[in-house]
């Protein structure tokens, strides 16, 4: 090779493509390092030996016979010609081979410079990418709830089957738009945009976001949205998995139990409303001893149907959240008895337990009992606090009462009495029921504290399933 | 004293209810429905105020939807409910403006301190 050319030859060495130099007979004149690592072969092997002939053979290649031999003779260059062969020294390949002939001054047939890139992991991974969307696309084909697969810009690249037939509509009507933009824009809804347009970007999901609307030829239905981030390893590019689930039937069952709780509740709370009533005609005619028996009658039915509004408000399935249930007792109470000047204060320290459903009401009339009595007979002045606690402690739990107000010493006489043994043993009543004891109570300076306990009628949280 | 008009398609519940209000000195009139109660509502008949149940027979939200119609027709109408359901944020959404609602079972005194305090307003 001429002299001058040797400073090209040193470029050519720093090149991580395989370069070769052939001569118009298209024998190897000289080749780079790039090219002996990646073919595994040397200088000695290949230079002045015909490219067909190089290792074994190997390069004895139809695909690259015609491009040396047919298209490089008429043409100065050939960019990115691929070819595909099993190359015995290093297997199953894809070269992608830029040609372009060198032609020195006077001489019409001069040199081939071939530079050769090995694509084949590139190739692999488009080939392994194509089938991934494909397996993808059989998968979104495969499940029964409508889906759709979106593109960075929200855009969609496929609908599932079950998406086109319950939507009616064809893959072409979906494909590149936004899925605010199809049927009658149902799906076009502000917070689900702004919930989409954050699933890519920060990786969060959308779990159940409902949408009920009249749908062409569907009816009224509510769906369930859910949308995640999908990603293929290896793979920059990130799409997202839009699902549709229709719970309109069991949207339906939830409005038809609540129709009728809502109607149980209503006849219940009408019958107890009739004997109340009757209670309160009966009184007109009693003597005046007895009125204020039939009067705090008609409040513990009061009580009764309140609690039951109030577990069914705590209720997590077959037990009722302790804590919950004493803070809607205490808000109740503040409501009814206190009202909102009140200076009167009830506060709730309740560990994370459960109470059984059949014991919550005279668990509850047994709060409310000592509640009211705290606040009847504690504070003459119109200001304190009541505390409503609850805490496990081994296998029994203690529920304690107590307030700040003018404890056993205060001068209402029937605040004299032991703090349990006022309202009409009632307390008693429900402690037995519930099978628990009374702590017998200490003469304080200040306040009284009433200490009850039951044994397990809580359930430690978590310690059974509570799903109805 | 006050003319309250008292909507409960209970007529026992009613009825009850009419004895206690009429025991403080209150001149009540009787209505089981909405129907009933409109017509009262636009004879000429003096009203000061309106306890109406809200679950009536001829609706879930009847009695809500009742004291709208009533508060168009009387604008100085009070109005008082009750119900036997939970009542909900939603519901009380629903309630016109002032208006309190009295939960079932109501007990004499809890009745008396709810009327006395809408008369009030």
């Amino acid at each position: 090779m001429p002299d001058s050319e040797i400073s090209a030859g040193d470029i050519v060495e720093t090149v991580p493509s395989a370069l070769i130099i052939l001569d118009q007979n298209l024998i190897i004149k000289s080749a780079n390092r790039a090219f002996y690592q990646t073919f595994r072969t040397s200088p000695q092997e290949t230079e002045g030996s015909l490219i067909y002939n190089l290792g074994n053979r190997q390069w004895d290649i139809p695909a690259l016979r015609n491009l040396l031999e047919s298209v490089i003779p008429h043409r100065a260059s050939v960019e990115g010609f691929e070819v595909e062969h099993d190359f015995p020294t290093i297997g199953r390949r894809t070269m992608l081979v830029n040609a372009r002939k060198i032609l020195r001054g006077g001489d019409h047939d001069g040199y081939i410079l071939l530079a050769i890139e090995d694509v084949s992991e590139e190739r692999a991974a488009r080939a392994e990418s194509k089938r991934y969307w494909q397996l993808t696309q059989s998968i979104v084909d495969t499940i029964r709830d409508p889906l759709v697969v979106l593109e960075n810009d929200m855009t969609i690249v496929t609908a599932s089957k079950a998406f086109l037939t319950i939507f009616g509509i064809t893959q072409a009507e979906t494909k590149g738009r936004r899925v605010s933009e199809l049927l009658q824009h149902q799906w076009d809804v502000p917070a689900l945009r702004h919930l989409m347009e954050k699933v890519l970007p920060e990786n969060k999901p959308i779990e159940s976001f409902e949408i009920e609307d009249v749908f062409p030829g569907l009816g009224r239905r509510v769906f369930n949205l859910n949308a995640r981030k999908i990603s293929q390893p290896g793979n920059h590019a990130h799409r997202m998995l839009l699902v549709f689930e229709d719970v309109t039937d069991r949207k339906q069952r939830e409005r038809d139990a609540i129709t009728l709780t809502n109607e149980i509740s209503h006849r219940i709370k009408n019958n107890l409303q009739i004997i109340v009533g009757l209670i309160a005609y009966e009184s007109r005619w009693t003597a005046a001893p007895c009125v204020q028996g039939y009067q705090a009658m008609q409040t513990r039915i009061g009580a009764i149907a309140q609690l039951y509004d109030l577990i069914s408000q705590s209720s997590r399935g077959r037990t009722v959240a302790v804590d919950a249930y004493l803070k809607e007792i205490a808000k109740t109470m503040s409501a009814s008895l206190l009202g909102n000047a009140s200076g009167i204060k009830i506060e709730v320290k309740a560990e994370p337990l459960e109470i059984d459903p059949e014991r919550a009401v005279p668990f509850g009339l047994l709060v409310n009992e000592l509640a009211t009595n705290a606040i009847k007979h504690a504070f003459p002045g119109g200001t304190g606090n009541v505390v409503l606690s609850v805490e496990q402690s081994g296998d029994e739990i203690e529920l304690c009462v107590s307030d700040n107000g003018v404890g056993i010493q205060g001068k209402d006489p029937d605040s004299k009495k032991a703090p349990e043994k006022r309202g009409c043993d009632y307390v008693a009543i429900f402690v037995r029921q519930l099978g628990g004891t009374i702590v017998p109570s200490v003469v304080e300076e200040a306040g009284t504290t009433v200490r009850v306990r039951l044994p397990l009628l809580l359930i430690p949280s978590g310690a059974e399933p509570l799903a109805a | 004293m006050a003319v309250i008009l008292v909507v409960e398609d209970d007529a026992l519940i009613r009825m009850v209810a009419e004895m206690m209000i009429q025991d403080w000195g209150h001149e009540t009139l009787s209505a089981g429905d909405e129907a009933e109660a409109l017509a009262i509502l636009r004879s000429p008949q003096r009203i000061d105020a309106m306890f109406t149940d809200i679950y009536l027979k001829s609706s879930v939200l009847g009695g809500c939807d009742l004291a709208h119609q009533a508060i168009a027709l009387r604008p100085q109408l009070r109005v008082l409910y009750t119900m036997g359901n939970f009542l909900t944020d939603k519901m009380k959404a629903l309630f016109v403006v002032g208006a309190q609602c009295l939960g079932k079972p109501y007990s004499q005194q809890q009745l008396q301190d709810s009327v006395v305090e809408m008369l009030a307003t």
